[in-house]
């Protein structure tokens, strides 16, 4: 059924022209699109969601450096959605809502009594009320839903772009934020700390941690995996002795089966093909870190984090 | 026009004559598609097996260190697209007739197979979808099909690249959007749709290549009045449960039957509103091809709250099992469980972990992993396993008997940011923690053991799509790549590298091979750019 629908309201859909494509034959030249620089890559590292790309720790740090704003409007671009709502609109239109649809279709338009409108074709081939006001003024008698013929094109304009906001909030994976994560036992997770943590780290370490993140998730993510960026102490690095000899140390910059690339202590980058007879000892700082991932428990976590957000 | 100029004019009207006229012309008989691809490469997995393997011999482990780089063919002419910084080639190249196919979104190329030059370039307009990647074409007797972004099916004409028709089957403005490369099986075309932003049902559609008419739809939930509601709380949860069906599938022309991977579950992460198995997502299943009518399935992960999304290629292989000739499925599930089924019934011979994981209590009577509730994502935070696993093809060679997938071993922390008890969309979300291991694994199919496995060295954490694809030659090779622009080959049987090329990207897309002019071509994306390779004359 509901693809039925879909396929008649393209059919209707007079916005489509009806040449929308572009042929190119043999012998024509293209003209060179414009290259825009792009600051989406980033954005994907937020979701393990389907096909997207993780853009690695420099993309987490990125996309967590955005404004809330920002990082719903990359996700926005990212996913091609459509119409962008009008909060303003939404805000007004939230109590109109609650007082005359919420009862049936339920706080969130997600549904009750009445369907759910979130999903609904005719607030999904919505984008600002050119399709909603005329339906909302008319209403559905046959099945139970009242007419608005009398209330003000204002408050039904304002009523669609509450409707856009609940699609938005739902669609729009960059606009999530996480809940209060501090769900542990703080007792419990400094007992973790003592057990499992002071053969590395002194009580310096975890001084007034919590007050170096903006979030207690952001805390969560970096006690568990501290971010090596500025932290030279944290750097992955490598000896590598060489077939004709000599022993080179220092920072990894890169590493693949063929090749090893280092700075070394003086500053100097050493780029060592991994020959046969070429050694390489690698050495990560955060290797201790990766085994507690392996066997970290939820209840273990929490606790830890709930610890440490006292640490202000 | 001064002399000089219409010498010029003249000179390139008639090298585009003559090159023109000596175009390749394409032609594919349907029936060959099944068939073992040598002198073309006529469908997304070469045959409909999935099993990415190649008959050729002309490459081999003796010769390999000689492959030269012939051609390179750069998009240069696209630029930026939404979401996109740069175009990537994430299609598996199709070559009929010495013309290569290759699509990103909104675009399809024809390409002369011995230069890379260009022959015809189509480009659509989209209104609306997801840029996320393209994977292909499919080709029909002289018809090539191309999936836009938006949800038309497009025909084309191969030997021009002049639209005949096209056809909307899904509305952007749900949030489904198209990916795929349809499938040519007979006088079908199979058509797969992805989207899972908004709570839509996924389904799978059988068109006439002839003219676009719809054959048959297939949904990935169950419609009302099916038994297989009881796992769903109710019928709009069912109507909302998505499924997408965004990779091709398989097909064995024996059975008659399509094997289709189905994607995750909605909502994505937040699963107390949709208690129950949810069936048919998370699943492989058997569809009558002429009907669409669901045969068996297998559902891989039931009650998915991880976004495993079981879209990696199901691989039709056969073996014999004590003394019998077997038809058997085999998939290297994004969940991290390898899993082998009989394909003429669905009962599984092998259902066993391929990456270390935890979130698992045990099998059921049928053989599917139980999740362990513990392990859901919740809002203070929950760790559980990365993607094992992704599109990116993997491949099986029937001679050393092993399935070769690229893997990630590696931990994420999923959040429920939605706990009310309607939760719709994703509801919540995922990002990886600590190092994410990418590794080659090759795995015996009939045990699920790993017979070898290469890590790939990188500071990078493997990214959640993880790849490269996979092809497998009979000279015992393996082609694939590592994150830093290296195509990497393999010996089949024990993981030695035998050679490499640096290239300008990583792989992106899937590797093909076939014979040309006498020379077995290897062709692949990396990027923006399609190289060939071949041994040098």
């Amino acid at each position: 059924m509901e693809k039925l629908a879909v396929q008649e309201r393209v059919r209707n859909d007079r916005s489509i022209p009806c040449s929308r494509r572009r042929w190119r034959g043999p012998g024509l030249l293209r003209v060179p699109g414009c290259l825009l620089a792009g600051g989406i890559v980033a954005l994907a590292a937020a979701s393990i969601g389907q096909q997207t790309q993780n853009a690695g720790e420099d993309g987490v740090r990125q996309y967590q450096n955005m404004t809330p704003e920002q990082r719903a409007a990359a996700t926005r671009q990212f996913l091609g959605l459509g119409a962008v709502p009008d909060k303003a609109a939404a805000a007004r239109g939230a109590p109109v809502y609650q007082g005359n649809c919420a009862f049936c279709h339920g706080p969130q338009a997600r549904g009750a009594t009445g369907p759910g409108l979130i999903t609904s074709d005719e607030v999904l081939g919505d984008d600002h009320g050119e399709h909603l006001l005329p339906f909302l003024r008319k209403g559905r008698p046959d099945k139970g839903m009242p007419a608005f013929a009398t209330m003000p094109d204002e408050e039904l304009r304002d009523i669609a772009e509450f409707l856009h906001l609940q699609v938005e909030e739902v669609a729009n994976r960059g606009a999530y934020r996480v809940l209060n994560i501090l769900v542990g036992n703080a007792a419990k997770g400094q007992e973790y700390v003592v057990a499992h943590c002071m053969s590395c780290h002194t009580a310096e370490t975890f001084a007034h941690i919590a007050a170096k993140f903006r979030s207690p998730d952001q805390l969560q993510r970096a006690w568990i995996w501290p971010s090596r960026s500025g932290d030279e102490r944290l750097a992955v690095t490598a000896a590598v002795k060489t077939a004709d000899g000599p022993t080179i140390a220092g920072r990894v910059t890169q590493v693949s089966d063929f090749r090893i690339t280092l700075v070394d202590g003086a500053g100097q980058t050493h780029v060592i093909d991994r020959e046969p007879g070429v050694d390489v000892r690698m050495n990560d700082p955060l290797a201790a870190h990766q085994q507690m991932i392996l066997t970290l428990t939820n209840d273990g976590m929490h606790n830890v984090t709930a610890y440490l957000d006292t640490l202000k | 026009m001064r002399p000089a100029g219409a010498l010029c004019a003249a000179i390139v009207a008639a090298v585009t004559a003559a090159v023109w006229s000596q175009a390749p012309h394409v032609w594919l008989d349907p029936d060959a598609i099944g068939k073992t691809p040598v002198a073309s490469w006529p469908t997304f997995n070469g045959d409909y097996s999935g099993e990415r393997y190649s008959t050729l011999t002309q490459i081999g482990p003796g010769n390999v260190g000689r492959l030269a780089r012939q051609w390179v063919f750069r998009i240069a002419a696209v630029g930026a697209q939404r979401g996109a910084p740069v175009p990537v080639i994430k299609c598996t190249p199709l070559m009929v007739g010495g013309v290569l196919f290759i699509t990103i979104p909104d675009h399809v190329w024809a390409l002369d197979a011995r230069t890379g030059r260009e022959l015809w370039h189509y480009d659509w307009v989209d209104h609306g979808g997801h840029l996320v990647g393209q994977r292909g074409v499919g080709i029909w007797k002289s018809t090539v099909f191309f999936l836009t972004p938006d949800n038309w099916l497009i025909a084309l004409d191969a030997n021009t690249g002049r639209e005949l028709w096209r056809r909307n089957y899904a509305d952007a403005r749900k949030q489904y959007f198209s990916t795929s490369a349809p499938l040519i099986v007979k006088d079908h075309v199979i058509v797969g749709v992805g989207g899972d932003a908004m709570d839509m049902p996924g389904f799978l559609d059988s068109f006439d290549p002839a003219n676009g008419d719809l054959q048959w739809t297939w949904w990935s939930t169950p419609r009302a009045g099916d038994p297989a509601l009881k796992t769903w709380p109710n019928e709009t949860a069912a109507d909302h449960g998505g499924g997408m069906t965004w990779m091709p599938g398989t097909f064995d022309p024996g059975l008659n039957l399509l094997y289709w991977p189905t994607g995750n579950t909605n909502p994505v992460f937040a699963g107390q509103g949709r208690p129950g198995a949810n069936l048919w997502t998370e699943s492989i299943v058997a569809l009558d091809l002429d009907t669409g009518k669901l045969r068996w399935y297998f559902q891989v992960s039931p009650h998915d709250t991880h976004d495993f999304d079981n879209t990696t290629a199901p691989i039709l292989f056969d073996a014999t099992i004590g003394g019998k000739p077997r038809k058997l499925l085999a998939q290297a599930a994004r969940n991290g469980f390898f899993v082998t089924l009989d394909r003429v019934t669905g009962e599984h011979l092998v259902v066993k972990p391929y990456v270390p994981l935890d979130w698992a209590s045990g099998l059921s009577p049928q053989g599917e992993p139980v999740p362990i509730p513990d392990k859901d994502p919740s809002v203070g935070g929950s760790i559980n396993i990365v993607n094992a696993s992704n599109w990116p093809a993997p491949a099986y060679n029937p001679h050393t008997g092993l399935v070769y997938v690229n893997s990630v071993e590696g931990k994420a922390i999923y959040y429920l940011t939605d706990d009310s008890e309607k939760p719709s969309g994703y509801g919540g979300t995922g990002m990886s923690i600590g190092r994410t291991q990418r590794v080659l694994q090759a795995i015996d199919p009939l045990t699920g053991n790993v017979v070898w496995k290469h890590e790939y060295p990188s500071l990078n954490n493997a990214p959640t799509t993880v790849g490269p694809s996979i092809l497998a030659t009979a000279s015992d090779l393996v082609f694939t790549g590592d994150d830093q622009k290296n195509l990497i080959v393999y010996s089949a049987a024990k993981g030695d590298i035998l050679w490499h090329s640096e290239l300008g990207a990583t792989e992106s897309g899937g590797i093909v091979t076939c014979m040309l002019d006498g020379k077995q071509y290897i062709v692949f994306g990396a990027g923006d750019s399609l190289y060939a390779f071949s041994l040098p004359n």
